[in-house]
């Protein structure tokens, strides 16, 4: 990203000239208070939110001036996981995760298949058929990070994935996102979550106020955070 | 994935979709159903006025009154002339005749007529103009240009009645099409509405497949299967009410809108108001559909 800023009229900047360069397979925790940008930077990469201001490269591309016909096609190559899930009460959690798949065209069985491997891989095989709002809330975000991973997307943005969450749930699905990213994903999580990030040594970009006020690397980000703590 | 497998996976989504929230498309077809009803009766009842309309009164007549000294091959000639120019029917009537069929509508006073010693009525021409040529200004002219004719003496047609009757034609022309307006607006606004509602409770749907790389197409494309079968099946039910309600009037003689009849039954052309009306509840369908989408495509 470069000189990145994005502001409505009338009210302050939520991001003020956002200078970022993230390597492909990294892992990087977003963090800072409530309000301070997190959620809208992530949205910029999936083009939820445009820029006012700057440039976001994707793979040399500004995605910035993508025209609104691309954008189904760089979302497909993303994988987000909400905080608030976003799952369908009335479909299954098979058809949930499968819903990445059908919009890009897989045929049926190998939706299906494909649906049911990547639910045996975050533990809900035996859950595929049931509706979402059956399940607890760290089944539904299991859920949730399926469906952005049916794909094998080259980048995973997360936003507060952990924030409904108690603290087992946590550790799992952080597990599964460590997981995915040595498998080779570029992985972004929002959070505000210090503990998190004292205990995954990660690179760490911190926001305040719309601003980027520190980028600090593996156990700097750690000693960093445990201050926080 | 091939153009045949993602049609089925079009109309599997939109019929599973039915199927999984049958109240919001219950609600929808039944709005369709009531404002293509309303549509069916409107357009039934308008079809019966202008027949009605066009009956009343039958053919118009034109009595055209000839000078006594006429020869009868010139009264030939204008026979002809008459017919030629109007496109209708004409009959001589003896002065004899007028005068039995003037005491005859008299009754009782007319009986005084047959004791006059000389018949006072002239040789007249009855022509029979088809109802078409009820135009009043055009009657006027018609009457203008005969008056001129040699041998004749005056012209006859009921100029007020006439007159009096095209105002009443050209009023209820106007109401029909009055209320033929406000019924498709009301149908317009309220399967609009309907539809949009039916697709708000699922936005969010329309949000995760956008958010997933869905275009718009492919996001659309389901809802508009949706609106076309909501759109058939609303069509449909209003068609079997509009056939039940007309089947009801007409075993009904105490019915309201019984002088709509016409010959003890409604002359409704069944097939081409059915077609009208299929294809107006799919136009509908459709295009709500499409309209109420597009409003939450943008994620």
């Amino acid at each position: 990203m470069f000189h990145v800023t994005k502001s409505y009229p009338g009210d302050p900047p939520v991001l003020l000239d956002i200078n970022l360069d993230i390597e492909k397979g990294e892992f990087i925790f977003l963090t800072g208070p409530s309000g301070a940008g997190k959620s809208t930077l992530l949205k910029m990469m999936f083009l939820a939110e445009r820029p006012t201001r700057g440039q976001v490269l994707i793979a040399g591309r500004n995605i910035a001036r993508l025209r609104a016909s691309g954008i189904p096609y760089l979302r497909r190559n993303i994988g987000v996981v909400f905080q608030d899930f976003k799952l369908l009460g009335n479909r299954t959690v098979a058809e949930n995760v499968g819903f990445t798949l059908d919009v890009i065209g897989v045929p049926r069985d190998e939706v299906r298949e494909r649906s049911l491997k990547m639910l045996r891989r975050v533990g809900l095989e035996h859950k595929a058929d049931v509706s979402p709002l059956k399940l607890s809330g760290g089944e539904q975000q299991r859920v949730s990070l399926a469906r952005a991973l049916v794909n094998d997307p080259a980048l995973l943005l997360a936003d507060e994935p952990t924030g409904n969450l108690d603290p087992a749930l946590t550790v799992e699905i952080m597990d599964l996102l460590c997981d995915v990213n040595a498998r080779g994903t570029t992985v972004i999580v929002a959070t505000h979550d210090a503990t998190l990030i004292a205990r995954y040594h990660k690179r760490t970009l911190r926001l305040e106020k719309g601003a980027m006020v520190a980028d600090s690397r593996g156990e700097k980000a750690a000693r960093l955070m445990s201050q926080e703590v | 994935m091939s153009a045949t497998a993602k049609v089925g996976y079009f109309v599997r989504t939109a019929l599973g979709s039915m199927v999984r929230s049958p109240f919001v498309h219950v609600i929808a077809v039944a709005a369709l159903a009531m404002a293509l009803f309303g549509y069916g009766v409107a357009r039934i009842a308008s079809t019966q006025l202008e027949a009605l309309l066009h009956s009343l009164g039958g053919e118009v007549e034109f009595t055209v009154y000839l000078a006594d000294d006429a020869p009868a091959d010139q009264l030939d000639e204008l026979e002809k002339a008459l017919v030629t120019r109007t496109h209708g029917t004409a009959r001589r009537v003896a002065p004899a005749e007028a005068l039995g069929r003037l005491a005859a509508q008299l009754g009782e006073e007319g009986k005084a007529l047959t004791e006059l010693g000389d018949n006072p009525l002239p040789w007249s021409l009855e022509v029979r103009l088809p109802s078409e040529a009820r135009d009043p200004e055009a009657l006027k002219a018609l009457a203008e240009s005969v008056k001129r004719l040699p041998f004749v003496t005056g012209v006859d047609y009921g100029e007020e009645a006439i007159a009096r009757l095209s105002l009443i034609a050209r009023a209820l022309r106007l109401a029909i099409a009055i209320a033929f307006a406000l019924v498709f607006l009301t149908t317009v606004i309220i399967v609009s509405a309907t539809l949009q509602l039916a697709i708000f409770a699922r936005r969010d749907e329309i949000e995760i497949q956008k958010l997933v790389g869905g275009t718009d197409t492919f996001v659309r494309f389901p809802f508009l299967i949706e609106g076309l079968v909501q759109g058939l099946l609303g069509g449909a039910s209003s068609l079997g009410l509009a056939w039940l309600a007309v089947r009801a009037l007409e075993s009904d003689p105490s019915s309201p809108v019984a002088f709509l009849r016409l010959s003890g039954h409604f002359a409704v052309d069944w097939p081409r108001l059915g077609a009208e009306m299929l294809g107006l509840a799919v136009a509908l369908g459709l295009l709500g559909s499409f309209v109420a989408v597009r409003r939450f495509l943008r994620v």
